[in-house]
């Protein structure tokens, strides 16, 4: 059990700086989650934690030890690889058992931590198999056991669950969650999933091109992203984006997407009153989008003419794909919506729940 | 007329003939092939059963069939004039250099190989090209070479000298390295990198992640490396006839050429003898380990 921090850690390799100056630290017994899209550094940010990659500049701190030259092994973390790189020709209680024995484990406190860890994550039926006789969710599930075993100060993922079919992949997911409550420790999990990271993380860091662009709590990054792309990477489907300019006129402050404008709630209004005439980017989630006849009542509520150019029924919603002159965007309606394909409709931006973004910057602007 | 071509016409587009005909053609084929493959095998087994001792008269079916050929190989035919020549120790030599070549080649380029895909230093892929340049030359255009070079070591290090086994198996080593360390380099780089750095998160050092989690992995190409290069060292004539010198310590190619030497010196029948037996070894090896080979061979050309 160990806070971990990052000081303006920077990562090249050759002339290419894939990890620009990273600053954040987490917390003891935080499960945090690093998610971004393939090759925002997310991986290489957690390798150079395990040791497996040097560090260009900057330092890392497991505790109070800077570990910038400790060797993996002394760095008291254990990983669990997205390959799983379980040892082919070891069977299960083998793979677990490594790591004791090379660090000269006495036999019978092997066998018990490793009966344990079996226990935990059920799979002590499968101790005497080799890795190739178990399929993927078992072998899933070795990796986490060997891990366990060692029973570290910090828990390393990367991309554990990318490997699994969907419905297994949420099992796991519940599954790795519980862990983390049940051993108590820092976790710190990799993944290109933005699902993952809100359904387990304690705290979410966002990152994109190296840099790190928001770190806080999953319902925080939900409800006020800081920048364009976290907006646009947090939530499925993702939020809708306009490009508009600020009018003000009269004390009023609305956005002018051209082909529609909305007008912003007195409330929220304060800070966009300097900024007639600025580009901005107007982002709304789908969510946040209503069919009238299914509006919620007392919401700030724009009318916006769209046209329906395809429909998707998932059962307990719809998400209606619009389009309004050059925009597109999605609504995720109530599944009794009678809108069709090609039918003109009216939807309702909810004016309480709207993102307004710096055109040029693209930080929120709140 | 008509009913020669319906039944031309029937046979022709019957599937049950052409299949036929096919499997027939393709017998043929075999027997061919494998007639050639035999026939050598053959006439020399005659020949180690044939007394008469002469490649000009021999039959396939001798005609005056016995184990004289063998009692004379092993010296233990008082009359015969060659008796002095020892074959078991040839025998003996042969396997004695090839097993210790073998096993020291593969200990080196397992090693090296090791070095080559999993660590990173300067000179790296300029040490690889090399030795791949180097192996494109035979060891042939080096005999004279390699003969003054082993001469010379002799004059400081006498235990390497010529007529010396450790001279004979330092050649061997150096000339069949430099194949070995790509082939080896090449199946551990199929190995994913993620169980090494799986091996040192959980606490092994190079060593350990080398012995304990790669080496088990490499046993087909070990297999494979390990087999070509005993038969290569066993079979070789050119450098052991160049650098032995003393009868005794003949390896069994090099020995056997006595045999052949002279031309009427009567010992075609126990150079037959001592040929076939010579190729027992290595035949035991390949009944022993062929499942490895096979599997050897291809595994590691598509990741699984």
């Amino acid at each position: 059990m160990a806070s971990v921090t990052y000081n303006n850690v920077v990562k090249s390799f050759g002339d290419v700086e894939v990890i620009k100056n990273l600053n954040f630290s987490v917390e003891d017994k935080e499960f945090l989650v690093l998610v971004g899209p393939s090759g925002c550094g997310k991986t290489t940010a957690l390798r150079m934690l395990a040791g497996l990659e040097e560090i260009t500049s900057g330092d890392i701190q497991i505790g109070e030890r800077v570990v910038n030259d400790v060797a993996p092994k002394d760095r008291d973390i254990a990983m669990v690889f997205q390959s799983y790189a379980l040892y082919p020709h070891m069977s299960v209680y083998d793979n677990m058992a490594f790591g004791l024995k090379l660090r000269k484990t006495p036999k019978e406190e092997i066998k018990r931590r490793v009966d344990e860890a079996a226990a935990i994550l059920d799979i002590t039926h499968l101790l005497e198999r080799k890795p190739r006789q178990l399929s993927g969710g078992q072998r899933q599930r070795v990796a986490v056991g060997r891990a366990i075993v060692r029973e570290p100060k910090v828990f390393l993922f990367d991309e554990p669950l990318s490997n699994l079919d969907a419905k297994l992949r949420v099992q796991m997911r519940a599954e790795i969650s519980k862990l983390h409550q049940r051993l108590q420790t820092t976790f710190i999990y990799v993944t290109h999933d933005q699902t993952e990271a809100m359904t387990m993380a304690t705290r979410i860091a966002v990152m994109n091109k190296g840099i790190l662009q928001q770190l806080d709590t999953p319902q925080v990054l939900y409800d006020s992203p800081a920048n364009l792309f976290v907006a646009g990477f947090i939530g499925s489907p993702s939020m809708n984006f306009f490009p508009g300019k600020v009018v003000v006129s009269g004390g009023k402050v609305s956005v002018d997407m051209e082909t529609f404008q909305v007008q912003v709630p007195d409330a929220f209004a304060a800070p966009y009153k300097n900024m007639d005439g600025k580009k901005v980017v107007f982002g709304i989630r789908p969510e946040n989008i209503h069919d009238p006849e299914f509006a919620p009542v007392n919401i700030h509520g724009e009318k916006v003419t769209a046209k329906v150019d395809v429909t998707e029924l998932m059962g307990n919603e719809t998400f209606l794909y619009l389009v309004s002159g050059k925009n597109t965007f999605i609504a995720r309606v109530d599944p009794r919506s009678k809108k069709r394909v090609g039918d003109e409709m009216q939807v309702i931006f909810d004016m309480d729940r709207f993102h307004i973004f710096d055109a040029d910057t693209e930080e929120a602007v709140r | 007329m008509s009913n020669f071509s319906q039944n031309y016409e029937r046979l022709r587009s019957s599937q049950k003939f052409q299949k036929q005909l096919s499997v027939t053609l393709r017998l043929i084929v075999a027997v061919f092939l494998i007639f050639f493959a035999v026939f050598p095998v053959l006439w020399i087994v005659s020949a180690s059963l044939d007394s008469s001792q002469s490649l000009a008269t021999q039959t396939l079916i001798p005609a005056k069939a016995g184990f004289q050929n063998y009692v004379r190989l092993f010296g233990l035919d008082p009359d015969y004039k060659f008796a002095g020549l020892d074959f078991k120790r040839w025998v003996f030599n042969s396997v004695k250099v090839s097993g210790i070549s073998t096993i020291l080649s593969l200990s080196i380029t397992t090693m090296a190989a090791y070095a080559f895909s999993r660590m990173r230093f300067a000179g790296r892929v300029t040490m690889l090209k090399t030795i791949l340049l180097l192996q494109v030359f035979p060891n042939l255009l080096a005999l004279v070479a390699i003969y003054v070079l082993i001469f010379q070591a002799g004059e400081i290090i006498p235990a390497i000298g010529l007529n010396t086994h450790a001279g004979l198996i330092l050649v061997y080593l150096g000339g069949s390295m430099g194949i070995n360390i790509w082939l080896m380099k090449g199946y551990l780089d199929t190995i994913p990198r993620a169980i090494d750095e799986s091996g040192m998160v959980d606490g092994a050092s190079h060593f350990q992640i080398f012995w304990n989690l790669l080496l088990p992995l490499l046993r087909p190409i070990l297999i494979v490396i390990g087999i070509l290069s005993f038969i290569g060292t066993y079979g070789d004539f050119l450098l052991a006839r160049i650098l032995l010198t003393d009868a005794d310590n003949y390896t069994v190619m090099v020995g056997l050429q006595l045999f052949t030497a002279g031309q009427f010196d009567q010992k075609w029948g126990v150079f037959a003898a001592g040929a076939l037996l010579g190729a027992l070894p290595i035949m035991i090896i390949y009944l022993a380990l062929q499942d490895q080979i096979a599997g050897g061979l291809t595994t590691g050309a598509v990741k699984e």
